[in-house]
């Protein structure tokens, strides 16, 4: 008895020591920070926040900057960070890498709780919805006439406005389109309906011919529909097979003869076989059937996904060739990504303004757009992978970019819609009557 | 009392248990040896079923990383959460099913209700309040409690394993109980601090050093989480109350009670608690996710998930960090596992 | 209490025990007050606001029991509630008599055997639902998968199947791999109890010439009573929160056959902002559990007897 006496109470002891142990060693980044900080905030902010007050700014990142070689996530992050309070003295940067799937949740949770980072950087389909919610600060002093005419590109200035304010601060864009293994295509002799010349465009004729011919011997790319991840590349296709458009920038219009036309369309082809099921697949998972060469083609395809599969893509003998979707008319028009930084209002006007300083000196930078692996907004920065014929490729492609409609108002919820109508339609579902529903839903979902 | 008879029921269990096991044991195997692929051999059809090549490039990259940093992390918040469950819990549980008291189906029923309530719903508020708790008053609180504590324990634990006092005080000193009181004004002092800490809670106003993004902020919710209580109260009810009636008739006290004749029944449940904490500390990845941000204050599945690129998933870093996850949980589970055969069967204590 | 009064009257004796129960309960009690039912409360309270991300809480808009009346008139969580109950009313029972028939078939064997095999049915728990939904799914892939590559060479099955996406199989799917994570606990708590069982009984039975079926029944089902009524509870309210394996496996498809109240709930709150409707789905979730739970202590109570 004496001796379970003895454990115990040298188990609270532990666990004092323990718990002493804990504070320490949690309290000691911030114990150490708090001195430099706190002394220079405190007396010149009484006297009315001049500009040369310490502003202390945290800016989440996912990991969207190519590191070098073998460097972890977040080294040249750090690495600009470093440069940046180096350079601007009263202003101190810390960056925090955040990760792709899981940002949201925490980013939502931070801001519904008041622990929002300052500067966040991420595609626009999010940032404006935090922007139209009230979260954000008005970037609209960034966008002179001068930045404008050096974009010089509506839809893309677009992207970076919810109602009309300017939320985000773009950095670079790149176009989403397809890709096809070129073994595959070559080998069962579908390569003379693919067009290689210029920018590629083909028609809907020419692809049905093609796939018709690979899904004899592989197995077709998935219309995949498993979640929402990686939808941009569902909605591009059926979109184009007969010119159709999933909205008309008021409302959404995917039950128009066109789309229908599409889904239809593309409901027939999984019945033969010669498109793939994909309800049990979602972009990202889509992409892996294809870079392991098991499917034929994917319709998810992009600057990011490319590069982070090239080294499985090349240990597994699969060589992708780009393309745009095919279209009735032979004019795709594509979907597309921008990146960008927007400043959470943190009740702060200094530090807004401080982290404006600090995002335009990101954004003007030719190699962190480089480092997006994108293209760079701004005309005046001409080409920045010269001699790189797969980006200048791409660069064809960036001119064939829609109307972005990625930041009107209830997307998320249309998301939503989307793929459920397309797993019913995969399931041999009635298509017009399902376009019709799913397009109620999603314009019901604007409102609220 | 041998009972080595070979039954057909038994053989037939054993083989069925062993076919089922491999269901179990498969995506383990699987996820360890993963550990050990690059990532086209992960994904390559047909499958590997043994790595032919092993590599340690997964853990490699992983350790470019603060890997070792993440672990400790983890380690300590799933240690520190471990340790505090299991003290509040079972003093919790045991007087939840040993002792008639007003408030009893009250306490109870919040405490079901609270495991009822998805965890997503407290989040927002949660996170909140973790933000405006003033960090470094909870620091005083818990360490001028931890002194005060650590010296009543002292003194209790002399005052009573050395027999120079007379009979009598002994007794008294029994009866009374320091370390319940001395747990008491523990508790009494973090309640203070916590209280203090409130109306920055109201007014909203952000701290200079909030208690987010720090290991508290993980390890707090999940001592309040009150599914260790329920437990130890199940664990409980099984003690008879004859063996509780003849302490209270030999004078001993309250806690006393509780550790010499509580303890060692209920010490399976110690065990089950011990283990079911530490991994769900573990695992418990979305209050770490909201909770932490530093990198250096990150665990192991969060850091990892951070590796991670888009539209790319690397399995052989996914899997190495499981298979590194999966070391420490093994070792706590080999460790408490010996708690559940050396409980004192009831029969024995019944004598 | 040295000099315990002879029972005064049961009040005092209960003032006096209840005394003593709040210091014994005040640790426990401090944790979860502080930092369970405080937010706890703001997050109930939340349900009857228009809060949504745009939408603060503020007298504006506070909307009463709004958010209750559109719930039950949502067809998708109609939908996701009947897919949750399908899930309990499978899961529970399989969980806990499965957990049961494994505990008395390994407690008595060597300790080395019941390490392993009470290890070996725990370790889906200690790698953690991502990594072990990750082999799940490669095992159910319509490509790869070895379940459709065996069966197609046993010659059962003609062509493929799409076991996540099949409306058919997705929610069966689901839940094989929430069996496999959820059935470790039990069993290690089933051993434990089934340990504690009073030998003494046992062998007296044994004596008197009881089957083994009866000594089960008679002698040790009534004392791990207790254990099954926190295995049976708390299985129910994990299976009623079941989340992670959607988001990972299905995100409620296909066609939202296994789209459940706590996935449905995520994305209110998670991706389209909607916190007040989605606390009211929570509180609507707790109460039906909090119902079905105070049931089940009702029934499983009235067995126990020392």
């Amino acid at each position: 008895m004496k001796t379970i006496r003895k454990a115990l109470a040298l188990m609270l002891a532990l666990c004092m020591v323990l718990a002493l142990a804990a504070c320490g060693s949690g309290d000691k980044p911030i114990e150490s920070k708090a001195p430099e900080s706190k002394a220079p905030d405190t007396t010149p902010s009484d006297q009315g926040g001049e500009p040369t007050a310490e502003v202390e700014l945290l800016w989440w990142a996912p990991p969207t900057f190519i590191q070098d070689a073998d460097d972890p996530a977040g080294t040249y992050e750090q690495k600009l960070v470093e440069e940046f309070n180096a350079s601007h003295p009263g202003i101190t940067v810390k960056v925090e890498t955040i990760d792709f799937t899981t940002a949201s949740d925490k980013i939502t949770t931070a801001i519904e709780s008041g622990t929002a980072a300052d500067v966040l950087f991420d595609a626009p389909g999010r940032i404006i919805e935090y922007g139209k919610n009230g979260k954000l600060v008005d970037l609209g002093d960034m966008f002179t006439d001068e930045f404008k005419k050096d974009v010089g590109n509506d839809d893309l200035l677009t992207s970076c406005q919810g109602n009309g304010t300017y939320y985000m601060y773009p950095i670079s864009a790149s176009p989403f389109y397809m890709a096809i293994n070129e073994k595959m295509w070559t080998e069962s002799g579908a390569m003379e309906f693919v067009n290689l010349e210029g920018n590629r465009a083909w028609t809907t004729e020419d692809f049905e011919k093609a796939i018709e011919k690979v899904s004899a011997s592989y197995n077709p790319g998935v219309l995949f529909c498993g979640g929402q991840g990686g939808d941009q590349g569902t909605r591009a296709f059926i979109a184009n097979l007969y010119d159709g458009s999933v909205s008309d920038g008021k409302e959404y219009t995917f039950n128009s003869e066109a789309m229908l036309k599409g889904l239809t369309k593309a409901q027939e082809w999984i019945d033969k076989g010669w498109l793939g099921n994909g309800v049990q697949y979602n972009g990202g998972q889509s992409i892996e059937l294809f870079v392991a060469g098991t499917t034929a083609w994917e319709f998810c395809w992009g600057t990011s996904a490319a590069g982070n599969n090239a080294a499985t893509m090349e240990a597994n003998g699969v060589k992708a060739i780009s393309l745009p979707f095919p279209s009735a008319d032979g004019k795709p028009v594509l979907e597309y990504l921008v990146n960008g930084f927007c400043v959470f209002d943190n009740g702060d006007a200094a530090k807004a303004e401080a982290a404006k300083t600090f995002i335009k000196w990101l954004c003007d930078n030719e190699e962190n757009v480089t480092r997006t692996g994108a293209f760079p907004v701004l005309q005046s920065m001409g080409n920045l992978y010269p001699g790189d014929a797969e980006k200048e490729l791409l660069v064809e492609f960036t001119k064939m970019y829609g109307p972005y409609y990625n930041t009107m108002d209830g997307f998320a919820n249309m998301r939503a819609q989307w793929f459920d109508m397309l797993q019913k339609i995969t399931g041999g579902g009635d298509v017009t009557e399902l376009a019709n529903a799913a397009v109620e839903a999603s314009n019901a979902g604007m409102a609220g | 009392m041998k009972k080595n008879k070979i039954t057909p029921y038994k053989v037939i269990s054993v083989i069925l248990l062993c076919v089922v096991a491999f269901t179990f044991v498969f995506p383990f195997y699987w996820i360890i040896t993963g550990a050990f692929k690059s990532q086209s051999v992960a994904i390559a059809m047909p499958p590997q079923w043994f790595p032919t090549e092993p590599t340690m490039v997964n853990f490699e990259k992983l350790f470019k990383n603060p890997a070792w940093q993440w672990m400790s992390n983890t380690v300590l918040i799933a240690l520190g959460s471990m340790l505090l469950v299991c003290g509040t819990a079972s003093l919790c549980g045991y007087a939840l099913a040993k002792k008639r008291f007003y408030g009893q189906t009250i306490v109870f029923g919040l405490i079901v209700c609270a495991m009822a309530l998805p965890k997503q719903v407290v989040l927002v508020p949660l996170v909140r309040m973790m933000a405006n708790l003033r960090l470094r008053w909870m620091y005083y609180a818990i360490a001028v409690a931890a002194v005060i504590v650590l010296v009543m324990i002292v003194v209790s634990a002399v005052k009573n394993s050395y027999d120079w006092l007379p009979a009598a005080a002994r007794a008294e000193w029994k009866a009374k109980d320091y370390l319940f009181r001395a747990l008491a004004v523990l508790i009494a002092v973090l309640a203070a601090a916590y209280l203090v800490s409130l109306p920055g809670l109201i007014s909203g106003t952000p701290e200079k050093t909030p208690m987010t993004n720090t290991l508290w902020a993980v390890i707090l919710p999940t001592v309040g989480w009150p599914f260790g209580v329920f437990l130890m109260k199940q664990f409980s009810e099984t003690i008879p109350n004859e063996i509780l009636e003849a302490a209270r008739i030999d004078g001993a006290g309250e806690l006393n009670t509780f550790l010499t004749v509580v303890c060692p029944i209920i010490k399976p449940g110690f065990g089950a608690l011990a283990i079911f904490t530490f991994i769900n500390t573990w695992n418990d990845y979305f209050l770490q996710l909201i909770m932490l941000q530093s990198r250096e204050n990150l665990t192991i599945s969060l850091g990892i998930s951070t590796l991670q690129a888009e539209f790319a998933t690397n399995y052989g870093l996914l899997m190495a960090g499981a298979a590194l996850g999966a070391v420490p949980i093994v070792t706590i589970f080999l460790v408490f596992q010996k708690f559940f055969t050396q409980g004192i069967t009831m029969g024995a204590v019944k004598g | 209490m040295a000099k315990t009064p002879a029972r005064l009257n049961s009040h005092a004796l209960k003032r006096h025990e209840t005394m003593v129960a709040y210091l014994f309960m005040l640790p426990a009690l401090f944790f979860f007050v502080a930092f369970v039912i405080v937010p706890m409360v703001t997050g109930v309270v939340t349900s009857l606001f228009n809060y949504t991300m745009k939408n603060p809480v503020s007298p504006e808009t506070f909307i009463g029991l709004k958010n209750y009346i559109d719930l039950f008139q949502d067809k998708t969580f109609l939908r996701a509630m009947l897919n949750t109950l399908i899930l309990v009313v499978v899961t529970v029972p399989a969980v806990t008599l499965f957990s049961l028939w494994v505990s008395s078939a390994i407690y008595q064997m060597k300790e080395g055997v019941r390490s392993f095999f009470r290890c070996v049915f725990y370790l889906p728990v200690v790698t953690g639902t991502v990594a072990v939904v990750v082999v799940w799914r490669w095992m159910f892939d319509v490509y790869s998968g070895i379940l459709n590559y065996a069966l197609t060479s046993m010659g059962l099955i003609q062509k493929s199947i799409m076991w996540l996406g099949d409306k058919r199989f997705a929610i069966w799917c689901i839940i094989l791999i929430m069996f496999t994570t959820y059935v470790g606990q039990p069993i290690v708590l089933y051993v434990a109890a089934l340990g504690n069982v009073d030998q003494s009984l046992v062998e007296a039975a044994q004596v008197d010439g009881a089957t083994d079926l009866q000594v089960f029944w008679k002698i040790k089902w009534p004392q791990v009573m207790p254990t099954t009524l926190y295995i049976v509870v708390i299985t129910t309210i994990n299976t009623f929160q079941c989340f992670s394996l959607i988001q990972l496996l299905t995100e409620g498809g296909p066609e939202g056959t296994t789209n459940t109240v706590m996935y449905y709930l995520y994305q209110n709150a998670f991706s389209l902002y909607k916190y007040g409707y989605a606390n009211s789905m929570g509180v609507v979730l707790a109460i039906i559990i909090a119902i079905l739970s105070a049931i089940q202590f009702k029934v499983m109570s009235k067995d126990v007897s020392y």
